[in-house]
């Protein structure tokens, strides 16, 4: 009856601590989760809307076009994220999401910072073309401003000014090979984030 | 808010080993809070970096003094990040410690409480039959 009484005991105890043990490693043990950036831009309200000065994607020059760009840092860690600016025209390839390769198109800029684990960075971004020409039917942008600093832009053409692109590209630093990537490494994956929104500089938005 | 190319290849080491530190600080359970003034370290000396680039190459002694501080700045990381640490991975361990022994002490009361339980029953039923009582039909 004892050793009847003592075998429940233990097997009381050991079932017990089993549980108990199990919530305590649940507790204490970080849960793995999925690593990603957040990349946006945002209109001149900081909404999704007003991308453009009073709605027209016809942009002149001189035209303050205001957006808010903003990354999100969901990697676990904290990261040195760089959003490199690039224009492009419409035959200039965009980023590659499959293969994570850039854009070929000439950079204009970029933004740098380290930013926490959860923290968003945002940034104003306002810019506008300052210098521009029309040679033969055609647009080319020369200079850009971009926060009240000004950036030559190595002579992008489009036909009538049709469909120039300003791309956002956002690349993390690798402190193992003490390099900028575009994108980022996730496990085994390389992932990427870009974004790119359209404009026109045809004749009749710079006359 | 810094607009430039890579970081100055002088500061580049300096500043993947400042970051694995702070990173090695958070994996050891550094909270947002204590990571967050180093945070603010390692971005001013970016913007020393950049105001570094920036700098006219005939101003050669303004640069080298910007790229010093930005240097001293990554050191302050780096010493900061160490301790950070070693704070932090004390503190994660005394923790978990903390969880596994309270489990245990858990598991020792909830068989305790089993034991009282189960002798409550006991004196519950004995006391009931004692107080039994016996009427002929």
């Amino acid at each position: 009856m004892v050793s009847q009484n003592r075998r429940r005991l233990l097997v009381v105890f050991l079932t017990s601590l089993i549980v108990f043990e199990m919530v305590a490693y649940v507790t204490t043990t970080p849960r793995p989760r999925e690593q990603f950036f957040q990349l946006y831009v945002l209109g001149a309200n900081r909404l999704l809307s007003d991308y453009y000065p009073n709605n027209d994607p016809n942009i002149g020059v001189g035209d303050l076009v205001r957006w808010h760009v903003g990354v999100t840092d969901s990697m676990g860690s904290v990261q040195l994220v760089v959003i490199r600016i690039k224009l492009a025209n419409q035959t200039i390839r965009p980023p590659d999401d499959l293969q994570a390769q850039p854009s070929p198109a000439p950079l204009v800029t970029e933004f740098r910072r380290f930013i926490q684990d959860n923290e968003t960075w945002e940034m104003p971004f306002f810019w506008q073309i300052v210098n521009a020409d029309m040679p033969e039917g055609s647009t080319r942008i020369l200079e850009m401003q971009i926060n009240n600093e000004t950036h030559q832009v190595p002579g992008l053409t489009a036909l009538d000014g049709h469909n120039f692109r300003v791309i956002l590209e956002l690349w993390t630093w690798e402190p193992q090979s003490e390099t900028l990537q575009f994108g980022w490494s996730s496990g085994n994956e390389r992932r990427v984030a870009w974004l790119q929104v359209w404009f026109n500089m045809t004749s009749s938005a710079r006359q | 808010m810094i607009a430039a190319s890579q970081p100055s290849e002088t500061l580049q080491p300096r500043l993947s080993k400042a970051l694995v530190l702070v990173r090695q600080a958070e994996a050891a359970g550094a909270t947002h809070e204590e990571t967050a003034g180093l945070v603010l370290l390692l971005n001013k000396a970016l913007q020393l970096d950049e105001q570094a680039t920036g700098a006219p190459a005939s101003d050669g002694q303004r640069k080298a003094e910007l790229l010093a501080q930005a240097d001293e700045t990554l050191g302050r990381v780096e010493t900061e990040a160490g301790q950070l640490e070693v704070i932090a991975a004390s503190r994660t361990f005394n923790n978990s410690l903390f969880a596994y022994l309270s489990a245990g002490i858990l598991a020792i009361v909830s068989t305790l409480a089993f034991v009282l339980g189960v002798s409550f029953s006991r004196r519950y039923r004995i006391k009931r039959t004692f107080q039994m009582r016996v009427f002929r039909k």
